[in-house]
């Protein structure tokens, strides 16, 4: 019971230190990664115009730097996805979830894309999404 | 006698071109409010810079002018009763301390110094000419901020290129830093963060350096125009006293007056960043005055005067239960950190302890806890919202030279605004960079403009009590470029961007459709969006239920603003705040390929800018 006291207090004391600083209070918090960053939802088109097309879905929150990419590999040839897409987004560390969306412009009109998705840390590490291959057409 | 008459013909041309010119710049002087030379050899003022077509320049822009020029004085004169009124700190101790009012002192410094108008070459511009208290010292003209969106400079009308950041909270930003663990920058000041901050330790302190030397700005030539302004200012006292007697003792050339009185970019002064003649000495006197200036300026910013956290929401942090949030503010709070996912840039200070994983955003589980009492909603990082080009911005319209031979924007609408990107290649319209470290950096950063912190984007004078239609209002201007007019429209932009997408520039929605409403014109810079935002799902009422929660950041409700009745203009009213503005509307160009002075230059945009 004690040493559990004891424990607090340090985390107590270790907490007020740390808020001192206006500057690491401001920041948000590189949390711990998830053990496995799975999809709950998608990926799925959640916009196809002329010239731009989104591609969208969700994770379990994957945690590390709050700086993330939603990450698109795709291409006309499902065995060949040889072309990115990247577009950042900012994690909450205190949601549970993640949506990332993906913008993808200058595509072919009416023509068949194949895709997968998966999302990194802006320093390049993948949270190891799995997906399976999808597709849509353009307009 | 053929040769007599094409001798006379041209000595007659010559005349009546000579009367025009002369005539065109007298009745252009006459014109001249506010650009009276005052002191040295100039006789007449120069001519008005005017490129712009007309209904660019608000038709009442000058009786604007000359009404915030007022308010400014008269601000002035209340400092300085003030300084009068204060009890002269003690110097004490080691190291030497101002003691007991030493603080205050630098503060009041500050605020001479802010509201100045001798600090431009023209004397007739003060910092807080565009930054006044009752727009959370940001832009004070409603038709400049419905229009042009920048302020016109000393030597009117050049202008900017940005909208003038609001001071309040400034001074928290951090040193501009390069975060590795979270792949980011983080800290500066300005839009694209060119005041880092890098010699001071304080970006606010170098953000107060840059407008005084900033052509289309105060437009001083010389940083120690500064300085040799001060010698004649009436609170020389003071700034001796904060920062030692002796200081100002510089031996400026007969000839500064002249210098100073003529705008940076003047052609008469090439590439020369110091046509002040100095001593060695004196010129290391004349930078440590520029110095001081940041400094005092910096802690004015950061007194309770201007950043003082008094807002209904730091009341509702103190003591939820005395001083509630209405339904419809904690329900705009409830979303701002759910469902709408503000926080996740404009950190909102609470408890981040992690959610349960059965958990969804909105109902992600808080603590209560307060991780920081004094929030600062911003995360002090930088993206790219995706604004589209305003073609109103003065700034693509300055391309031709003006009476100095200076021209601010030779590449007109060519020209793209990649905010942080373009600082960190040192290129056009930013400034050099301290750290060529960065450099590589720039193609994932431009685009990216700063987070502003989202307190006090509602500030307005007390008469007008709203930023939103149908008021009376305050017309303000939002984010980098204006073109946002209201915050009904700012939370409409979050949410729907990328539901009502067009492949089209400002002035150009289809039939059907309404600009800001439903349909989004394409981003001026499409690389690096940002995708948190742009498709958020909230209704109608629950963007209205954010504005109500954003009003709560005003500073002012536990204790007075100071400052904030200085307005003397006039309330906006009617309309709506949905369609605010879009009367102003106007068609943008055709626009040309951005040219390689701006979208050229190495390390390149990926993908290229067109």
């Amino acid at each position: 019971m004690n040493k559990l006291l004891l424990k607090l207090a340090i985390a107590a004391a270790t907490g007020s230190l740390l808020s001192s600083n206006p500057t690491v209070a401001q920041l948000s918090p590189t949390t711990p990664k998830a053990a496995r960053v799975r999809i709950t939802q998608g990926p799925e088109l959640e916009l196809a115009k002329e010239y731009l097309t989104i591609i969208r879905w969700t994770t379990n929150n994957p945690g590390g730097s709050p700086e993330h990419f939603g990450v698109v590999h795709y291409g006309t040839d499902p065995k060949n996805l040889s072309q990115t897409a990247k577009s950042p987004i900012r994690l909450n560390p205190s949601h549970s979830s993640t949506i990332f969306r993906v913008r993808l412009q200058a595509l072919k009109p009416a023509t068949t894309y194949y895709y997968t998705v998966d999302s990194m840390e802006s320093n390049g590490k993948s949270d190891g999404v799995i997906s399976p291959v999808k597709k849509f057409t353009t307009p | 006698m053929r040769e007599r008459r094409l001798t006379a013909l041209v000595i007659l041309c010559a005349t009546v071109a000579a009367t025009l010119l002369i005539s065109t710049q007298l009745i252009s002087a006459q014109n001249g409010v506010g650009q009276e030379g005052k002191k040295g050899d100039r006789d007449e003022p120069p001519p008005f810079y005017n490129p712009y077509p007309p209904g660019i320049l608000p038709s009442d822009l000058t009786q604007e002018i000359e009404r915030v020029r007022r308010e400014v004085r008269s601000i002035e004169n209340e400092a300085l009763a003030q300084w009068q009124a204060l009890t002269p700190p003690t110097l004490t101790g080691q190291p030497p301390t101002l003691a007991n009012t030493g603080m205050k002192a630098n503060q009041l410094l500050g605020k001479l110094m802010n509201f100045d108008e001798h600090m431009s070459p023209f004397e007739n511009r003060a910092c807080g000419f565009c930054h006044m208290p009752y727009a959370g010292f940001s832009g004070p003209i409603p038709s400049v901020n419905l229009t042009m969106i920048a302020y016109p400079g000393s030597f009117q009308f050049r202008a900017g290129k940005r909208t003038a950041q609001r001071y309040t909270y400034s001074p928290n930003f951090p040193v501009l830093n390069f975060n590795a663990a979270q792949g980011a920058f983080f800290g500066g000041n300005f839009w694209d963060s060119r005041a880092t901050g890098y010699l001071l330790g304080s970006p606010d302190a170098e953000q107060a350096q840059h407008p005084p030397v900033d052509t289309q700005e105060h437009a001083l030539p010389d940083t120690a125009c500064i300085a040799f302004r001060l010698q004649t200012a009436a609170y020389r006292p003071l700034f001796e006293q904060v920062w030692g007697a002796g200081s100002l003792d510089i031996k400026f050339p007969h000839n500064t007056e002249e210098i100073c009185e003529t705008p940076g970019g003047a052609a008469v002064f090439g590439t020369n960043t110091m046509p002040i003649r100095l001593s060695p000495e004196d010129r290391i006197k004349a930078n440590n005055v520029f110095d001081h200036w940041g400094e005092s300026l910096d802690q004015y910013e950061a007194s309770p005067d201007v950043s003082a956290f008094s807002s209904k929401f730091d009341a509702f942090l103190a003591d939820p239960g005395d001083n509630p949030l209405s339904l419809d503010e904690m329900a705009g709070y409830n979303l701002f950190r759910g469902k709408a996912n503000c926080n996740s840039c404009h950190l909102d200070g609470r408890s981040t302890a992690p959610t349960p994983p059965t958990g969804t955003a909105p109902n992600g589980e808080d603590t209560g806890a307060a991780a920081n009492a004094r929030p600062l909603f911003t995360c002090f990082g930088s993206s790219n919202l995706g604004l589209p080009l305003n073609p109103r911005d003065a700034f693509f319209y300055q391309t031709t030279p003006d009476f100095f031979g200076f021209t601010a924007n030779p590449y007109g609408f060519g020209y793209r605004d990649l905010g942080l990107g373009q600082f960190l290649r040192s290129g056009f319209g930013s400034a050099p960079s301290p750290n060529s470290d960065w450099t590589p950096q720039a193609p994932t950063n431009d685009g990216l403009m700063q987070t502003s912190t989202a307190r006090n984007v509602a500030m307005t004078p007390s008469k007008c009590p709203t930023t939103e239609a149908p008021g009376p209002y305050f017309q303000k201007e939002f984010f980098h470029n204006g073109y946002i007019k209201s915050l009904k429209q700012l939370v409409h932009f979050y949410n729907t961007r990328d539901v009502y997408p067009f492949d089209v520039t400002s002035g150009h929605c289809p039939s059907g459709t309404i600009e800001k409403v439903t349909c989004w014109p394409k981003p001026e810079v499409p690389n690096n969006m940002d995708m948190t935002i742009g498709k958020l799902g909230l209704s109608d009422a629950e963007e209205n239920q954010i504005v109500a929660f954003l009003q709560t950041l005003t500073d002012g409700f536990t204790t007075p603003y100071p400052d904030i009745n200085s307005y003397t203009g006039q309330c906006q009213t009617g309309g709506s705040a949905a369609t605010q503005g879009n009367e102003s509307l106007i068609l943008t160009p055709a626009l040309p390929p951005c040219p390689s002075a701006v979208c050229g230059v190495s390390p390149f945009p990926n993908p290229p800018i067109q």
